[in-house]
C-alpha cells in the first residue's frame, strides 16, 4: 500500500516538473498558458494527496480557474481583434547572458538545497522519500532561471506563478500541512492571483497603448541578488 | 534588541477604549477609502472631517502607550495564532503613517482638480485606504503570517496606485515593480517556510526564545533579507525606484517614498534582530552597501536633469544612512550606550526623512504642476512666481542635508556619536560625504530656480492648500529635531 502511494506521489512529482518546464520554456504563449493550467491541476492533486482538501479547493478555484483566466485574458483570447504576434515569443538573448542566468538559477538550487539539508536532516539518507519536495526545489530553480532569462512580460508573469507554486510545495514539504502552513499558502495563492490579475490588466492596457512590441522590451533588468 | 521591539510579555491588558481604537486604526482607513470611491470628495474639508476618527484613534493609542508602555493582543482563528503588540516605537510609526497619510489625502482633491484624472482616478481613494490600513498592521504585527498578509496588501495597493496615471512608461515601470515585488515576497515566504519547518512557529516572541545561530537561521535571514531589501530599494536593488516615481501622481509618490519603503526596512530590522543577533558579517555587508548607496544615490541625484529623479535618488542615499547604522544595532561587541544612541538616531532619521521626503515630493509636484516642466532647467525663474513652493523645498532639504535644528541633524548627531564611541570611522566618513553630496544636489535645484534671466512663461495657479500642507510636513520634520526628547522618551519607555 505504502509502495503504491509513493509511486503515485513520484509520478505526480515528475508530471509537475514536466508541466512546469513546458510552461516555462514553450514559445507559443497560448500553449504555455494551457500548460500552466495543467500544472495547476497537478498541484491540486498534490494538495489532495498531501491531505489538505481545503488547500486543493483553493488551488482549484484560485490557481486553475481565476489565474488561468487571467493569462488567457492577457493573451487576448476573449477579444476578437487581438494580434497573433502576441501569441509567440522568440528569444534574442546573447549566449553570455543566458549562461549567467543559468548560473544564477543553479546558485539558488544549491542554496535552497543546502538549507533543506539542515532542516530535514534525514533526507540525506533517503532523498527519494520526498519526491514532491524534490520537485519543488527543481521547479523553483527552473522558474527563477526562466524569470531572469525571459524579457516578455507575460512569460515573466507565468514564471512568477510557477515559482510561487514551487515555494508553496516546499513550504508544505518542510512544515507539513499544519493549519499555519495552509494559511500561509492560501494567502500566497490569493496574492499570486491578485498579482496575476493586475499584471494581465496591465499587459492589455500596454498592448492597447503601445502595441505588442512594448511587452518584449522590459530592458534594464534588475535581478535579485541575495 | 528584542525588548526594544516590544517582543516581551506585557503587564497590563488593554482597556475597552484601546480595543476600539485599535479596531478603528486598522479598519477605518480602508472603509473610508471605499466610501470615497462611492462619493468622491471634491474638496479638502470632507476629507479632513472623515479623517478625524482615524487620527483620534491614533492619539488614544498614544495615550494608552504612555500609561502602560506595552500592550499585546492575541487571537486564535481556526488554529492560526494572530498576535499584535503596541509599544513606543510602533505607536510613533503608526502616528507617522497616519499623519502623512492624512496630509496626502488632504492634498489629493486639489491635485485631482488640477490634473486630468481618467475614469480610474477615483480608485486612488480605496487604494490609499488599504495602504494606510496595511501599514498600521505592519507596525503592530508580531507574527510572520500577519506580517506577510500586511506586506502583500501594502505592496499590491502601492503598485495599483502607481499605475493610475495610465501612461505607457508608468505602466512599464509599474509592471517591473509588480514582478520584482512579487518575487521579493516569494523570497520572504521561502525564508518563512524554512523558519516554520525548523522551529515550528511563526510568533516573533516565541521565535526569539528558540532561534539559535546556524545555517538555517543564516539562510532564512538571507532569503527574508533579500526579499525585503528588494522591496525597500536598498542599494544594489534600487533600480526600480526612480522610473516608478517618474510618472506617478504626487500624493502616490509621497506615500510611497515616505512610508512604503520604510515598512520593509522596519520588518527587515525586526526579523534580523531575531534571526541574526550579534553576527558580524550580515550587518557589515549592509553597512558597506549603505556607504555605496550614500555616494551612488548622491551622485545620481547630483547628475540628473529631472526633478523627480533627483528626489527619488536622494531617497536611495538617505536609506544609506540607515543601512550604515546596521552594525551598531545588530553587530557584536557594541556597548550599551552606543547601541542605544544608534537606536534613537536610526528611528529619528527614519521618521524625519519620512516627513521631509513627503514635503519634498509635494513641493516638487507643485513646481512641476505649476511650471508644466519636469526638468531642473524648466524651473528657471520660478523663484519669483512660486516662492512658497521653493520655500517648502528649502525647509524640507534642511532636514535632508542634516542642518540644525532639524530631525535630520539630531539623528545624524546621535548616529555620529554612536559611531565615534564604537570607533567606526568609515561610517563617520560616509555620513560626512553624504551630507556634502546632498548639499550639492539640493543647491543645484536652487541655482536653476533663482535664474532671473529666464523668459516668463505661463504658470498654472495652484489650489490654495497645496503648498501649505507641504509646508506643515516640512515644519514637522524640523520640530521633530527641536523636540526630539518626546519621541525618544516614548521609544525608550519600554525597557531598562
Amino acid at each position: 500500500m505504502i509502495a503504491s502511494f509513493d509511486a503515485i506521489e513520484t509520478l505526480l512529482a515528475i508530471g509537475l516538473t514536466i508541466a512546469a518546464l513546458a510552461c516555462l520554456f514553450d514559445r507559443h504563449l497560448v500553449r504555455a498558458s494551457c500548460f500552466f493550467v495543467v500544472f495547476a491541476i497537478a498541484m491540486t492533486l498534490a494538495w489532495w494527496l498531501l491531505g489538505a482538501p481545503w488547500l486543493a479547493a483553493a488551488e482549484l478555484l484560485l490557481g486553475v480557474v481565476l489565474t488561468g483566466l487571467c493569462f488567457f485574458y492577457a493573451l487576448g483570447i476573449f477579444s476578437p481583434d487581438a494580434s497573433p504576434a502576441l501569441r509567440r515569443d522568440e528569444l534574442h538573448e546573447p549566449w553570455g547572458r543566458a549562461v549567467a542566468r543559468l548560473i544564477l538559477a543553479l546558485g539558488w538550487f544549491v542554496m535552497v538545497g543546502a538549507a533543506i539539508r539542515y532542516v530535514i536532516a534525514e533526507m540525506v539518507y533517503s532523498p527519494t522519500e520526498h519526491p514532491l519536495l524534490l520537485a519543488g526545489i527543481v521547479i523553483i530553480a527552473c522558474a527563477l532561471g526562466a524569470f531572469a532569462l525571459h524579457r516578455h512580460l507575460l512569460r515573466r508573469l507565468l514564471a512568477f506563478n510557477i515559482l510561487g507554486s514551487g515555494v508553496f510545495m516546499l513550504l508544505a514539504g518542510l512544515a507539513g500541512t499544519t493549519a499555519t502552513a495552509q494559511a500561509l499558502i492560501v494567502v500566497g495563492l490569493c496574492i499570486a492571483w491578485l498579482g496575476s490579475m493586475l499584471g494581465a490588466l496591465l499587459i492589455r492596457q500596454l498592448v492597447h497603448l503601445e502595441g505588442v512590441e512594448a511587452l518584449g522590451c522590459d530592458d534594464e533588468p534588475k535581478e535579485k541578488a541575495t | 534588541m528584542i525588548w526594544r521591539f516590544g517582543l516581551v510579555d506585557s503587564t497590563f491588558d488593554p482597556l475597552m477604549t484601546t480595543h476600539l481604537a485599535l479596531a478603528a486604526t486598522l479598519a477605518l482607513p480602508l472603509l473610508l477609502g471605499l466610501l470615497a470611491l462611492l462619493f468622491p470628495p471634491k474638496r479638502a474639508w470632507p476629507v479632513a472631517l472623515a479623517s478625524v476618527p482615524v487620527l483620534a484613534s491614533g492619539l488614544v493609542l498614544l495615550a494608552a502607550v504612555e500609561q502602560v508602555q506595552l500592550l499585546r493582543w492575541q487571537w486564535e482563528i481556526v488554529g492560526v495564532t494572530v498576535s499584535l503588540r503596541l509599544n513606543g516605537l510602533s505607536v510613533l510609526l503608526l502616528l507617522m503613517s497616519q499623519w502623512i497619510g492624512f496630509a496626502a489625502a488632504l492634498y489629493t482633491p486639489g491635485h485631482m482638480r488640477l490634473t486630468s484624472v481618467g475614469p480610474l482616478g477615483f480608485w486612488l481613494w480605496p487604494l490609499m485606504g488599504a495602504l494606510i490600513s496595511a501599514l498600521s498592521l505592519i507596525w503592530l504585527a508580531t507574527d510572520l503570517l500577519t506580517l506577510y498578509i500586511a506586506l502583500e496588501l501594502m505592496g499590491l495597493a502601492a503598485v495599483g496606485m502607481l499605475l493610475l496615471s495610465g501612461k505607457a512608461t508608468a505602466l512599464l515601470a509599474g509592471m517591473r515593480y509588480l514582478l520584482l515585488a512579487l518575487v521579493g515576497s516569494l523570497a520572504y515566504l521561502l525564508g518563512v517556510a524554512l523558519i516554520l519547518g525548523h522551529w515550528g512557529q511563526l510568533d516573533l516572541q516565541g521565535l526569539a526564545g528558540v532561534v539559535e545561530p546556524g545555517p538555517v537561521a543564516w539562510i532564512a535571514a538571507a532569503l527574508v533579507g533579500g526579499g525585503l531589501a528588494l522591496k525597500a530599494a536598498l542599494f544594489p536593488l534600487h533600480g526600480w525606484l526612480s522610473p516608478v516615481h517618474g510618472n506617478a501622481w504626487t500624493p502616490v509618490s509621497v506615500l510611497h517614498a515616505a512610508l512604503v519603503i520604510k515598512a520593509s526596512l522596519f520588518i527587515l530590522l525586526q526579523l534580523w534582530s531575531i534571526l541574526l543577533p550579534d553576527t558580524f558579517y550580515a550587518p557589515h555587508v549592509i553597512a558597506w552597501l549603505g556607504m555605496l548607496a550614500i555616494v551612488w544615490g548622491g551622485l545620481l541625484a547630483w547628475r540628473t536633469d529631472s526633478l523627480k529623479t533627483l528626489v527619488a535618488s536622494s531617497t536611495v542615499a538617505q536609506l544609506g544612512y540607515l543601512m550604515v547604522a546596521f552594525p551598531l544595532l545588530l553587530g557584536p561587541d557594541i556597548a550599551q550606550l552606543p547601541r542605544a544612541l544608534a537606536w534613537d538616531g536610526f528611528w529619528l532619521q527614519l521618521i524625519g526623512h519620512a516627513f521631509a521626503k513627503a514635503a519634498m515630493f509635494m513641493a516638487a509636484g507643485n513646481l512641476i504642476l505649476a511650471t508644466g516642466e519636469s526638468t531642473l532647467k524648466g524651473l528657471a525663474g520660478s523663484s519669483r512666481r512660486l516662492p512658497l513652493s521653493l520655500l517648502v523645498f528649502g525647509v524640507a532639504s534642511i532636514t535632508l542635508m542634516g542642518l540644525p535644528p532639524s530631525a535630520g541633524f539630531t539623528a545624524k548627531w546621535l548616529l555620529l556619536q554612536a559611531m565615534v564611541m564604537s570607533q567606526q570611522w568609515w561610517a563617520v566618513a560616509a555620513l560626512l560625504i553624504g551630507t556634502l553630496l546632498s548639499a550639492a544636489y539640493i543647491f543645484r535645484v536652487f541655482r536653476y530656480s533663482f535664474d532671473e534671466t529666464a523668459p516668463r512663461h505661463h504658470y498654472q495657479p495652484l489650489a490654495p492648500g497645496m503648498d501649505l500642507i507641504a509646508l506643515a510636513l516640512a515644519f514637522i520634520a524640523i520640530v521633530l529635531g527641536l523636540l526630539a526628547h518626546f519621541p525618544l522618551a516614548l521609544m525608550n519607555g519600554g525597557g531598562v
